[in-house]
């Protein structure tokens, strides 16, 4: 049995990763992970007053989009697990794969306008990121 | 000194890339502000003994330009903050908000938006919406509402609210601090419209996003209110009980203080080392929570503009000013509001409030009805505070906000923020202008 990695932020934009996921999770009988990073790095530029714990805020954060991802997927009779890393998004991503020893990593295509990632730079992240931990990288 | 002589371009020169450096992000904006200190100090001391034109403003001049009121008094509210914003207490409280509106997209609307202004006119804004915006959006989730509904009007009443206090804001510090206001002295002038304001953003958030909150989903799903619930409680009561205590006394203190002419800073110092003496914290870890980034970005600020101040800029954008408003104080005031409104929108306000202070000083000099009448002051306050609505970089907490948006998968463009925020800022900033016209 093999396990599925999702990296999800949760939004509009990823149901169709997630429910992409879910469904490969079913055909194949695989494990499935729903994995948050998050990432701090929008306040890197800026000179404010930041006293909080923003990792811990993102974290209860992210914890919650994966919960949304986990009820999706017990709809579905799929029983994911979830996983949370801190960091910028691709060391994060590949680690994360790395440690939890994934078969296939499932990532979303880009979304006009509101995407993380363009086309092109997004098939070199699945290549290096198929290079970088043995598994299988499908853009869906 | 000449204005137009070197040491006028050289000034405007350092600080106008400075200006640039922050809004194309070359730089963290306190590299940015403490590398334009650094050349203006290396044109003085270098350029100045081949130039004698050159010398602007010495490291002595400097540091005596730095309005150290203001420093520490946001030193104080930063120490206060960090241990505040461990008691959980802003969840909980917006949980409640949520819990008491039953669930009710167009009234928790309303409620979020007031709660947001009340915090942010005693907590700086980046606090406020690195504490609400979190668990807005997923309270927005659990109902079914687009996050934006909430989020964007909610960092519009942060930016609103800031304005309701001298504490709440960057420009209200600096200016207040300016003009000697103590925290009620400013307050009683300020808050009257600022509820105003916020009343006008509530009414124009509930008409902007009317479909998506109609298209609300009427069942919230049992998990995530139950994951909503575990989440928004208090986490450190005898804290918050300590921290409450020592705020309203500080609060107290605040309104004895302008009898006896404490600056507002001593009062915010004195509160933030009572709560330490009496809860104890790990002195290395609370030194470490604040933020000294901000305060070398003002302090660099500070200098920047005392070069400009040296180099004639700043008389030289008064005259200008002054003769463009034919010396009309009603016609200054609008400017003054329009134009550092919509400078804020695209530039940090800090630095805006800084450099334009010392040229509302000068217009306040100059046209005769300003004398003794600090109208422009408080349009620059205005100006400044409301104008950070315009778009996402206007102020550090738009910045935060759409990051966090971001982080829950909701990426928000420039257009998209501008949208909404031209409308707000347009009609926040005639309220004001009609308020300060009639007013003063």
């Amino acid at each position: 049995m093999g396990r599925i990695l999702c990296a999800t932020r949760g939004g509009p934009d990823s149901q169709r990763t997630q429910q992409s996921a879910i469904a490969l999770a079913k055909e194949r009988g695989d494990e499935l992970v729903f994995l948050y990073v998050a990432d701090s790095s929008f306040l890197d530029n800026i000179a404010a007053a930041v006293v909080v714990d923003v990792d811990a805020e993102l974290e209860q954060m992210g914890r919650f989009q994966l919960l949304m991802a986990q009820e999706q997927a017990a709809e579905q009779g799929v029983a994911a697990e979830i996983a949370i890393r801190h960091g910028h998004l691709r060391p994060s991503l590949e680690q994360a794969a790395r440690e939890l020893a994934a078969t296939l990593i499932v990532l979303g295509r880009p979304q006009k306008g509101t995407a993380v990632f363009d086309e092109a730079d997004l098939q070199e992240f699945a290549r290096t990121l198929a290079a970088g931990t043995a598994a299988e990288v499908v853009m869906v | 000194m000449d204005p137009a002589g070197p040491a006028f371009f050289v000034s405007l020169g350092i600080f106008l890339f400075v200006l640039l450096a922050i809004v194309l992000r070359w730089m963290h904006e306190t590299t940015a502000a403490l590398l334009g200190a650094v050349l203006l100090w290396l044109v003085h001391y270098l350029g100045g003994s081949a130039i004698s034109s050159l010398r602007i403003v010495g490291f002595d001049e400097s540091i005596a330009a730095v309005d150290w009121n203001v420093i520490f008094l946001i030193l104080g509210m930063m120490i206060f903050m960090a241990m505040f914003s461990e008691t959980g207490v802003l969840r909980w409280l917006a949980y409640r908000v949520f819990h008491l509106t039953r669930g009710n997209v167009w009234l928790l609307g309303l409620a979020l938006v007031l709660l947001t202004g009340f915090v942010s006119s005693l907590l700086n804004n980046v606090t406020a919406m690195l504490l609400l915006v979190p668990l807005s959006i997923q309270i927005a989730e659990t109902v079914g509402v687009h996050p934006f509904v909430y989020v964007i009007p909610e960092v519009m009443a942060a930016n609103i609210g800031g304005a309701a206090t001298l504490i709440g804001d960057p420009p209200s510090t600096i200016v207040g601090s300016h003009l000697g206001l103590g925290f009620w002295g400013y307050a009683i002038r300020a808050a009257p419209v600022v509820l105003v304001l916020l009343g006008v953003l509530v009414g124009l958030s509930l008409l902007l996003y009317r479909r998506e909150l109609a298209a609300a989903r009427k069942r919230a799903s049992p998990v995530l209110l139950q994951e909503l619930e575990a989440r928004s409680r208090i986490t450190d009561a005898p804290l918050l009980r300590k921290a409450g205590l020592v705020g309203l006394v500080t609060l107290l203190l605040f309104f004895v203080a302008e009898r006896f002419e404490l600056p507002p800073s001593v009062v915010a110092m004195t509160g933030a080392v009572w709560l330490i003496v009496w809860v104890r914290p790990d002195m290395r870890r609370m030194l470490q929570e604040v933020d000294w980034t901000t305060l070398f970005f003002f302090i660099g600020i500070f200098v920047l503009v005392a070069g400009l101040e040296e180099a004639g800029v700043v008389a030289r954008m008064a005259g200008a000013l002054g003769r463009w408003a034919g010396n009309s104080l009603p016609k200054a005031t609008a400017l003054m509001i329009w134009a550092s409104g919509l400078f804020s929108g695209v530039v940090d306000n800090i630095p805006i409030t800084v450099a334009v202070l010392p040229i509302a000083g000068q217009l306040s000099q100059t046209i005769p009805a300003a004398q003794g009448n600090p109208v422009l002051y408080w349009a620059l306050i205005f100006g400044a505070d409301l104008g950070g609505n315009l778009t996402y970089v206007g102020s550090a907490a738009n910045i935060v906000a759409v990051g966090l948006l971001a982080q829950a998968g909701y990426r928000i463009t420039f257009g998209r923020f501008l949208r909404d925020g031209a409308v707000v800022t347009v009609a926040t900033l005639t309220v004001v202008t009609f308020w300060l016209l009639v007013l003063w």
